[in-house]
């Protein structure tokens, strides 16, 4: 996994960090926008950036889309080493 | 676990006194008015005499200046006055070298007492105000700084637990997002392995006659797939979490049961990816999902049940209607498909699609008006007798219309001989005025009535049809549905029902 393209900015670095602290959580742009503290619409589109780099995994239903993690356990343990070395 | 948790507190507790920036600033205030001090912190309740030769070996300025004060009787007087601070929870003066003071405070919560803050080598006239702001000061800090503690203690308790509930809640909002137990059983399948982090899910029902579980969904992540098979009741752990309506929870397994009235079914999550053993926590969680998940089947089955009934009584009219003229008013299955193959190629949403399917049988229901020497006339119409026929959609809606069911099929039963040009029948309307299940519905209610039997036409060939149906596009009809018919009627599987139920 490339560094740079995964955490292409900051709110992409904290919404990852988000689900990698919450493996098992699933929410919504709304939801994840209040834990991490940030604007609901560049959530919803990083997160979108995110599914298409597979580290997140969207259930789309006709009223909302819930966002969960990879289950990938090599992407995770990838992750987990770059989170380190951010500190 | 209580002593640990006791320590770990004590251990934050004067890591954050040591390096708080207000007590900096009290040694700094109070520091001038009883200088010279040494300042100093006692991390345990009861500190040996050991601990406290320690402190003063460390620290004492009388030593470093070769004051010739030995450490032992100023430890041992240090100990004294931290007794008594203890007794009394008060701030208490004691004598430090000849001339010179020290102060002994103690950090207390709840009764207890977690440690000390004190100074040695300071002025002997210190005045009781000086001492009660110094009081003041340091409690003043230290109940802030437990109060950080606290705050802290209880955040990292409970955001775990709102994040647990607010991903129960959007579990919530998906799965009451679909009422086809064909997309919400995978979709609980899916939402249980991810909330459990595990690598396979299944979803087994309880067939009618309660005695075996039978496969209904399942996600797979591993390499070596489990084929899917049925599974007694009290057998294995979907089987003895069905029969003893519990959860049944081992290392690599956690099965729960969908409970409503009576046990429905069982989800199953197996293997954690990392490895972990399913915990009680896990259990719970599972818990609140299957009262969900049991809510949503309940629904969708209801939704099932209720859409057969409609069929049904739709089929009746029809087959009521069909009497009158035999194979006119019962659609041919192709008929259907070709109207929800439109429905769906046109993008519209599965509850208009399911609308067009009972149009597909309806659309001429109110064709019950027209008298049968007009219905099976073989020569043109008069004026007046077209008169009564225009009247077909109205009466078809008025038949409908007491079916609260049927209210969405109403518009394109009434509008489907609406012609795009504006001049079909009953309100004139033309292009994107005429709905859109209508101006799907009038293509294939025309393309029906030149391939099937007519007493007024000769039955044209699907061929002939649908030539003719292209002539009329942009006029009689929408191009844009003309086109998506003309793709839809191309498909092998659609041409191949046709022939066989028409030709054979």
């Amino acid at each position: 996994m490339n560094k740079k393209p995964v955490f292409e900015s900051p709110l992409h670095l904290k919404i990852v960090k988000f689900f990698h602290e919450n493996q098992a959580s699933i929410d919504t742009p709304r939801g994840i926008a209040t834990w991490i503290g940030e604007d609901r619409v560049k959530v919803k589109s990083a997160l979108e950036d995110l599914v298409k780099k597979k580290i997140l995994i969207a259930d789309r239903a006709a009223s909302t889309t819930g966002y969960g993690y990879t289950r990938d356990t090599a992407l995770i343990s990838k992750i987990k080493k770059i989170l380190a070395s951010l500190g | 676990m209580q002593e640990d948790n006791d320590q770990i507190y004590r251990d934050e507790l004067f890591d954050k006194l040591k390096n708080s920036m207000s007590l900096k600033r009290e040694e700094e205030c109070i520091g001038c008015l009883i200088k010279p001090a040494l300042w100093w912190i006692i991390e345990r309740p009861s500190p040996t005499i050991g601990e406290l030769e320690k402190l003063v070996n460390d620290s004492c300025p009388c030593l470093k200046k070769g004051h010739g004060k030995k450490p032992k009787p100023c430890a041992g007087s240090i100990l004294g006055v931290i007794k008594t601070a203890a007794e009394t929870r008060k701030l208490t003066r004691f004598e430090c070298i000849e001339g010179l003071h020290g102060f002994v405070y103690p950090i207390t919560q709840s009764e207890r007492i977690y440690g000390y803050i004190g100074t040695c080598y300071t002025r002997n006239d210190v005045s009781p105000e000086v001492l009660n702001i110094f009081s003041a000061f340091t409690d003043t800090i230290v109940r802030e700084i437990q109060k950080e503690l606290e705050l802290s203690k209880l955040y990292e308790t409970l955001r775990p637990r709102a994040i647990a509930l607010s991903t129960v809640h959007t579990v919530h909002r998906l799965i009451s997002s679909t009422l086809d137990l064909t997309e919400l059983l995978p979709r609980i399948a899916r939402l249980s392995l991810q909330i459990m982090r595990a690598n396979r899910c299944s979803i087994k029902l309880v067939d009618a006659k309660k005695k075996t579980l039978l496969p209904k969904a399942t996600v797979d992540l591993r390499q070596k797939k489990t084929r899917l098979k049925k599974v007694k009741v009290g057998k294995w752990a979907p089987g003895k979490a069905v029969k003893y309506g519990r959860p049944i929870r081992g290392d690599n397994y956690l099965a729960t049961p969908l409970i409503d009235e009576d046990v429905i079914g069982v989800i199953t999550v197996y293997d954690r990816i990392d490895d972990k053993p399913f915990s009680v926590f896990d259990q719970e969680i599972m818990s609140t999902l299957a009262e969900q998940a049991v809510i949503a089947i309940k629904n969708a089955q209801l939704y099932k049940e209720q859409e057969k009934l409609t069929m049904g009584s739709i089929k009746s009219l029809a087959k009521v209607l069909d009497t009158r003229a035999p194979g006119t008013y019962v659609p041919r299955a192709s008929f259907v498909k070709i109207s929800l193959a439109m429905g769906q190629e046109m993008h519209m949403e599965a509850d208009e699609v399911k609308s067009l399917e009972y149009a597909a049988i309806l659309h001429d229901a109110g064709e019950i008006v027209v008298p049968d020497e007009v219905l099976t006339k073989p020569t043109k119409l008069t004026g007046k007798e077209y008169a009564i026929v225009k009247e077909h959609p109205a009466a078809g809606v008025e038949i409908i219309k007491h079916m609260k069911a049927l209210k969405s099929v109403l518009p394109t039963i009434l509008y489907h001989h609406e012609h795009f040009d504006g001049s079909g029948y009953p309100k004139g309307l033309r292009k994107d005025q005429i709905p859109l299940g209508a101006r799907i519905m009038a293509v294939v209610s025309a393309f029906e009535a030149m391939i099937t039997t007519r007493p007024y036409r000769v039955m044209k060939t699907i061929d002939e049809a649908t030539d003719e149906i292209s002539r009329n596009s942009g006029t009689q009809f929408d191009p844009k549905v003309v086109e998506t018919f003309l793709n839809v009627i191309g498909k092998k599987e659609i041409r191949s029902m046709l022939e066989r139920e028409l030709y054979e």
